[in-house]
Parts: structure tokens; sequence; C-alpha cells
């Protein structure tokens, strides 16, 4: 804690150690639960950890077992990999599964990875295992699409390839590849430079060079030669091409291919780097003689570790990385290493860190650095609303703020993973569109549900007020109801001199003269606070 | 004194009664006049020599039969029967445009190539030229970038591009999407909608006045965006956005009078057809006869309409016709031709320089350098890249090139 206190201060060691104001416990408690679970704590967790903040480790524990935070890691690492397009690449009639809807296969292809991530954190294994797995994961859409042998049971189980193909879980998966494809004179460079950049944090392509007029000259005329002979064009390529001389059982392009054929692993054509770089398979200046052993190679390497870190660090604290965040990502290094690899440790570690926690910083460089308000992802806002409301933004059953199909995470700020690759977390207006239509909707949703008459289940929200009340004929109903309205919904008790129930009252007098309808002046009111920014911050 | 829309939005109670009783809701005034920009993109690669870049003294290069060397001023292109829209285009508008040739875009990968051409580099952090213009703007606009169709490469400014593709955003902003949902909900009566957003917006002011630092900046982003979006939401249908059109003749009016209204800076529209002509080159004749007819129509339109912040559009608007890359100096075995690193380009408008051709090509269809000042061949100067061009492209909208895209010189010969 010293040591990230020295860190954050620029390593003045004069400098106060509480740079950073942490969040009161219930604000620190609600980051906590959104970041690992995408939901807002229970009132009852909330009202705990307020009684006693030392419970804070006891939650991050808890959490961290719930099963939804595997889904946080997935988006997460998505975020890394960008393997969530929503493509099928072929037609999935191809694969008989023409009758299922193109997204839902679409789903299954993107998640291949992310899943076997959820794998490995499931069975506490080193994230190494993501390039050493002798095994993939499927779900029976995944499998029947790229013809993998699953084992039997529900959701995603382990699957193997029936072609023989070298297994070294992301590095053999169909998923990758169809993603980062690579034809002709590419020579699988632009999938060595996926690898270098979804595993080591390392895109070749942001690299700057300088080609003279004869370079390019050469590099029309004859490439490889260009390639081969130029020392700007080394500067990459000499790395670079060992790398995707690995690749090549996955190089090869027909248009006329069945779906079975092109998915194939080739092994005759494993030595096709010959016809094109001439480099020999390699890891950065170590040979490599199969794909298994590139996977050991990167499992092994410390840039993979730093990446692993920084991919769960820039995740998870809403910031990209920069040469100033080194010292705090070397204590989550450490606790990498330490930990044998696992990145549970590593989530816990930041988690609990004093930056992760701040709410206020007294040191104006680094109050431009840190993100003590930090901004629901799509998927977030989506589980947010859908737990305190139980409604549910689908349209034709698939999800709008966690499928491409609408176009509409990249409105509300998230990624499509091909186009859009960086999240953004200032609000956009499409955001401020998203999250006022997903109110009303979910707005109305509980005020038909809480006023019906006749109602037997628990309302979601209105619990104080009927259809019946009005501000002037039930003052402390209203009062009531609206103070808990914030208090769900935000989870932050109102002030006993706030103006917000008083206001909202107006509002609902306001909104009745305008329709003469209860019904519709709840769902203005319950749409006013869950277009609180306390919905999309936190 | 002009009112801002933050001091405007101050008095929300006053607001929502004005807002209530159907009073419109005026836009932040602009003091400074910005260019705004219309991108034509024509994806698959198009054949450069089928109109931009005629080439018809060698052998090396295979042209379309039956077509000649047309000539209007300084300008040169390729003229045929089959292709009356493009020197009806030249003819009219052809002082005000500037062709620009041999630009370097360095890949002949779709992906790669479209990325290297709408934003100078190869890496994804990087946002294209409309969204870096929308992004830095004198004014704010509500909606900053429109992507009616084709590429957008957002960078770190997702906020500032806004994809109609689909339709999703117009459903949000018309609430119509309410509707569709598999549960679906009722739109509420604009005074209803109207009463709740003052109160949403006095919530987030008091939010964003609570923070500091980045936690700030973002709070207040949050705040502009729900000022855009009640704007945006009093005007939809002064501005037509119930319909962007389905043309691209009616999307390009559509993304005019979005210029008109002061509601976006730069739109993005992929002209109609496949370029990537593998197998029958004869497809790019029709297509680009088209894009100039539609052209032709588009700057009537523009030189008819009043501008933002001029007297006319055809005055404060830049369109920029690209491609990701051009296609090979020679046919194929199949009748069609390859994918070829040097691209042609198209400006007219605004600040450009006109009736100009800028860059070239040697008999082999590659790129001779050139002053990068006077557009002309130099064996002392620079070989153009797409960066290059992209730069000019900032430049005449106002930005400083270096903040952006460091190092990279400007391609001065395109400004007027």
């Amino acid at each position: 804690m010293l040591l990230l206190a020295l860190a954050l201060t620029g390593c003045d060691p004069a400098a106060p150690e509480a740079v950073t104001t942490a969040l009161p416990p219930r604000a620190a408690l609600l980051r906590l639960s959104v970041d690992l679970r995408g939901v807002h704590p229970t009132e009852e967790e909330l009202a705990a950890i307020e009684a006693n903040p030392d419970l804070y480790d006891a939650y991050v524990d808890r959490y961290l077992d719930d099963p939804r935070y595997t889904a946080r890691m997935r988006e997460v690492f998505n975020l890394r990999y960008l393997t969530r397009t929503g493509d099928t690449y072929f037609d999935r009639a191809e694969a008989g599964l023409d009758a299922v809807p193109e997204g839902a296969v679409g789903d299954s292809i993107g998640d291949e990875p992310l899943r076997l991530l959820t794998y490995i954190l499931e069975n506490d294994l080193p994230y190494g295992y993501i390039v050493t797995a002798d095994h993939t994961v499927a779900d029976p859409l995944l499998a029947q699409m790229w013809d993998l042998d699953r084992e039997p049971g529900d959701g995603w189980t382990v699957a193997g390839w029936r072609d023989g193909r070298p297994a070294a879980g992301l590095l053999s998966m169909t998923t990758i590849w169809q993603r980062y494809p690579s034809m002709g004179g590419n020579a699988n460079r632009h999938r060595a430079n996926a690898i270098s950049r979804m595993l080591l944090c390392d895109d070749y392509l942001s690299r700057p060079i300088v080609l003279d007029r004869a370079a390019v000259d050469l590099l029309t005329v004859d490439p490889e030669n260009a390639i081969a002979t130029t020392p700007s064009c080394q500067s990459c390529h000499s790395t670079l091409d060992p790398l995707a001389g690995t690749l090549f059982g996955f190089f090869h392009y027909d248009d006329a291919e069945s779906l079975d054929d092109a998915i194939a692993y080739r092994p005759e054509n494993e030595e096709a780097w010959r016809d094109y770089s001439g480099k020999e398979p390699g890891y950065f200046g170590r040979p490599t003689a199969s794909l298994v052993e590139l996977g050991e190679n990167i499992a092994n390497d410390p840039r993979f570790a730093e990446c692993a870190v920084r991919t769960v660090w820039e995740g998870f604290s809403q910031r990209t990385y920069t040469d100033d965040d080194w010292a705090e990502l070397t204590t989550l290094r450490d606790t990498y290493d330490a930990e044998g690899g696992r990145l549970t440790p590593v989530v816990r570690a930041l988690v609990t860190s004093a930056a992760y926690r701040a709410g206020e910083v007294s040191d104006a460089d680094l109050d431009d650095r840190l993100a003590t308000v930090r901004v629901v992802s799509p998927a977030q806002l989506a589980s947010v609303v859908e737990d305190l409301t139980t409604y549910r933004w689908d349209f034709d059953g698939r999800q709008a703020l966690t499928t491409n199909d609408l176009g509409m995470p990249v409105l509300a700020g998230g990624v499509d993973s091909r186009y859009v690759t960086v999240p953004s977390y200032t609000p956009s207006l499409g955001l401020a569109f998203v999250q006022e239509r997903l109110a009303q909707a979910a707005a109305r949703h509980v005020a038909e549900h809480d006023l019906a008459e006749g109602r037997t289940d628990d309302a979601i929200l209105l619990k104080y007020v009927t259809a019946a009340d009005t501000p002037a004929s039930a003052p402390d109903a209203f009062e009531a109801q609206i103070r808990y309205l914030y208090l769900r919904i935000t989870g932050a008790p109102l002030a006993a001199e706030a103006t917000e129930p008083a206001a909202l009252a107006t509002l609902w007098d306001e909104l009745m003269k305008v329709e003469a309808s209860p019904t519709a002046a709840w769902a203005g009111v319950v749409s006013a606070v869950l277009r609180d920014p306390a919905v999309l911050f936190y | 004194m002009a009112l801002t829309r933050r001091q405007l939005f101050t008095g929300s109670a006053a607001l929502a009664a004005g807002a209530a009783m159907g009073v419109r809701i005026p836009r932040a005034l602009a003091a400074a006049p910005d260019r705004k920009f219309l991108f034509f993109f024509a994806g698959g690669g198009w054949d450069t020599t089928t109109v931009l870049d005629p080439h018809f003294d060698t052998d090396a290069v295979d042209m379309d039969p039956d077509t000649s060397l047309g000539a209007v001023g300084n300008l040169r292109f390729t003229a045929g029967l089959d292709r009356p829209g493009v020197s009806r285009f030249f003819n009219r508008w052809g002082r005000r445009a500037c062709i620009v040739n041999g630009i370097d875009v360095h890949s002949v990968g779709h992906d790669s190539a479209m990325q290297f051409v709408m934003t100078g580099t190869s890496a994804s952090s990087f946002a294209d030229w409309p969204t870096l213009l929308a992004a830095n703007g004198r004014a704010s606009y509500p909606l900053p970038h429109v992507v009616f169709s084709g590429p957008s490469y957002a960078g770190t400014h997702g906020a500032t591009l806004v994809r109609a593709g689909g339709g999703t955003l117009l459903e949000l902003i018309d609430g119509s999407i309410l509707g569709r949902a598999d549960r679906p909900a009722p739109l509420p009566d604009a005074p209803q909608n109207s009463l709740v957003d003052a109160y949403v917006h006095g919530r987030a002011a008091a939010f964003a006045a609570a923070r500091t630092g980045q936690g700030r900046d973002r709070a207040e982003g949050l705040l502009a965006n729900l000022e855009r979006a009640m704007e945006l939401e009093g005007r939809a249908f002064e501005a037509g956005l119930s319909d962007l059109g389905r043309g691209v003749l009616d999307q390009a009016t559509q993304a005019s009078e979005l210029f008109r209204l002061g509601l976006s800076r730069c739109a993005m529209i992929q002209v109609d057809g496949g370029y990537d002509t593998h197998d029958d080159v004869t497809r790019q004749a029709p297509q680009q006869e088209e894009m100039f007819v539609v052209l032709d129509a588009l700057m009537d339109h523009l030189a008819r309409t009043p501008g933002d912040n001029a007297s006319w559009l055809i005055d404060e608007v830049v369109v920029v016709c690209l491609s990701e890359f051009g296609r090979t100096p020679k046919l194929n075995g199949g009748g069609g031709k390859d994918h070829w690193p040097y691209l042609s380009a198209l400006l007219v408008g605004s600040g450009v320089a006109g009736n100009r051709v800028v860059g070239k090509t040697d008999d082999a269809l590659v790129a001779e350098s050139i002053d990068f000042r006077t557009g002309l061949p130099s064996s002392s100067g620079s070989r153009l890249g797409c960066e290059n061009l992209g730069t000019a492209i900032l430049s005449l909208g106002g930005l400083d090139p270096a903040e952006h895209l460091p190092g990279i010189e400007v391609l001065e010969a395109v400004i007027g």
C-alpha cells in the first residue's frame, strides 16, 4: 500500500500516504458489486457494510464466488480478444443450423475463447492454460458449427477437435482464425499480430515505421523480397514472420470450399512458410516445432503475464495504461506471480487497493488519471436495470444491450468488437437515449405490475402506494415511496432534508394532469429515478 | 448576451414549463464557423482509371473501351458516352473540384486499407477523419458525426460518432423503440417527457458539480449529452429525423439538412454498388457514373440551400469521395481488375483548391513523388500517402493536424 501511495504521488516520499479519500462504505460496495457481478448490492448488504465497513473483504470473496463474476470477466477480456462480433463467418445452414437464429450462433462463436477463460476461472487454473489447454469448450451450437467433439451436458462443456490439430487452447480455435483471417501474401501475418495483440498487448500495427521510396516500390513488385531486405520492415517482420510461420496448418482459402474443408486444420500445409517469408517457425528467436510449443512459449513469456494483469487492470479501472501506471501494475504483477498465474487473486488485489476504492483524490494530476467515477457498460446497465425492475430489454428474444443486432452496445459506449474496439467512458448521446428509453420501458413495466388491481405477488418497487393514492391524500406514503425508490435504485438513502420527495411528488401531480393515469404518473416518476446519474455512474 | 445551452438549462423548472408548452429549445450559438464534411465511400476498391486517373497514352493500363480523355479547365478525367454524368459534373462544378491521384494506401487488404484511408494509421485506437473533425469543431453538435452507412472508426471518441444505420438511433430519439421491444411500453407524451427530462437534468447537474477531475469530466459528458438529447427530441420533426432516406441522394440531402440546422458537422455515406470487381470491371463505369449524377444533384441542392454559417451550404460543405484502394492497371484473366495500393480521391466544395489535379501516377499506375505545396510531380518531393490527404482534410476543418497525427506532412495543394 505504501508503494502504491508513493507511486501514485510521483514517488515523493514526503507526500501524504492518503492522497485518495476512500469511498463511503455503501458506495464502495456498490462499485464492487457492479464491477464483479453487474448488479447493485441488496439493501441488506448495503446496510451491513454501513454498520461494519470491515466487511468489505468478505464481500470481495463472496462476489468473486458469484457466477456473474465470470460473465464480467468475459466482458473484460473481450476487450482484448475482440471475438464477440456476432459473425458466423459461414452460412450456418451448412452446419445444419438454418433453423437457429443467426445471432445465437454468432454469440456462441464469439464466446468460445471467453468460455475457456471461464473454465480457467471456475477451476482455479493459471491463465497460461488459455494457450496450453489440450481442449476447447463448446455449447451445442458451437460444437455443431465447428464440428467439435463435445462432452455431454448442459451449456458449455469441454470439447475437442476431430481433425487431429495440435491442441493449444485459444491458438487452436477455429473461432480465432476465422475472426483473424489471413490469405494470399499476408501469409498469416495478420494472425501473428493478433496473437501478439491479444496475448502480449503488443500491436505491431501501432509501431511507427518509415519507408523510403525504393522500399515502397519494391513492396509493390516483390513484397517478400522487400520485407526481407528492408531494415525498417525487418524491425517488425524479424519476429512477426516466424510467429506467422507457426500457423500454416490453418492457412488455406478457396471460395469453393465447403464449411468442413474451410475450417479443417491441414498438417500438410505446416511447411508452407517456405513458400512465403521463408522464415522458420519461432517465438522471438526461439525455434518452435509446433503450435503446442508456441503456446508454452507464450505462457512462459513475462509479457504474457503483464498483458493479463493489464487487461484486468484496464477493464476494472476504466483507464488506458500509460507509463505513469507502471508501479501500480507491478504490484498486481507480483500478485499474479505469487499466486501461480491465477487471475482471480489479481482481481482481488485490484478491488481491495486504495486506488480502486478512491472516491476523491487530492492530487490534481492523479485526479485527472484516476477514474473516481466509473461508467457502466451497456451489459452492466442492462443487468442493473433488470435486477432492479425485472425488466429485460429484449427484441426478438435477444438482449438489446449485449448483442450487436440493433447496434445498441456501440450507441451506449460499448464495442462491437470489429469497427468499434475501444469503449467510451464518456457518456455519449446514444447512452443518454438508451438510458432514457430503457428507463421508460422498465418503469412502465414496474408501474403496470405494482399498481395492478388484485395483484397477489410482491411489488417490484412501488410497495408503499396504491393506484388510488395521491400526494394530497397520502403524503406519508408518497414520501416513503420516493425515498425507497432512491434507496433501492441508487443504493444511497436520501438525506432527511432532501428536496427530491417533494419535487417528485410535484412531478407526479404534473404528470397526472397530462394523462390522468396513476400508472403513467408513477411510470414517469420511476423512470426519473432510473435515469439518475447514480445508475450510470458507480 | 447569448445564452449557452448550459445556462439555458440551469433554470430547469422554467425550461420544463416551456418545453411542456411546445417551446423549441434553441441550439447552442456557434460564434466561429465550422466547415461541414460529407464523406462518400465506395466500398470494395474503385478503379481509379474509370474516371479520376485516365491513362490513354500507355499500353500498361487497360482503359475501358469507347472512352476518351475528358478535359474541363485543368481537370482531366475519363469521358465516354456511357458516363455523361461525369462530364456534366465537371463542367458544372469543376472550379470547386480537386482530383487527387496517386495516393498510397499502404495495403491491398480491404479492412486494413480502409482503416489506413480513413484514419491514416493501422492502429485501431485512432479515430477517422470525420470523427476527429466532429469531435474538435468549434461549435457543439447534437449529432456530431452521423454514419448513415459505410466505415467508421471511433477511436477514443465513441461519444462523437452516431450510427444511424439500421435506424436504431432514430428509434431511440423518437421513442418508437419502446413499442418494438418484446415487452413493449407506450411512448410517454411529449409534455410528460419534458417534465421528467428537466428533473433528470437537474440531478445530473448537481451530480457533476459535486465531482472533480476525471469524474467531473465524465459527469459533465453526461450532462452535455442529456442536453443534446433534449434538443434533438424537440427538433426531431424539424430535422426530418423520422426518415433518413434510403438512396444515396436521399441520405446526402438529409445529411445536408442536418448540416443546415447545425445538428451535425460530418456524415458518412457508402455509395451504392459493389466495387470489388475481380471478375468484371465493366461494373465500375455505371456505378461511378451514378455516383457523379448524385454528386451533381447534391451540389445543386447545396447551392440552393441556406447554410448554417454561410449564406449557402455550398460555401461551407466539403464533399470527400474515397474508396479503400484502386485496382490493377491491367485486366486479369477473368475480365476483372484486382487490388492496387494507389488510390484516387475527389474533393469538392468549400475551401478546396478547385480546378486542380494533385498527384500523379506514372504509366504503370504507380504513384510519383510530388511537391505537397503544388501537388505537381517533383523528384525532390515526397510520396503521397493517405495520411497526407487526411491531414489536409483536418486542416480544411480548422484542426491542427500536428495535434492528431504528429509529423505527418499536410497535402497543402488541395487547400484553396
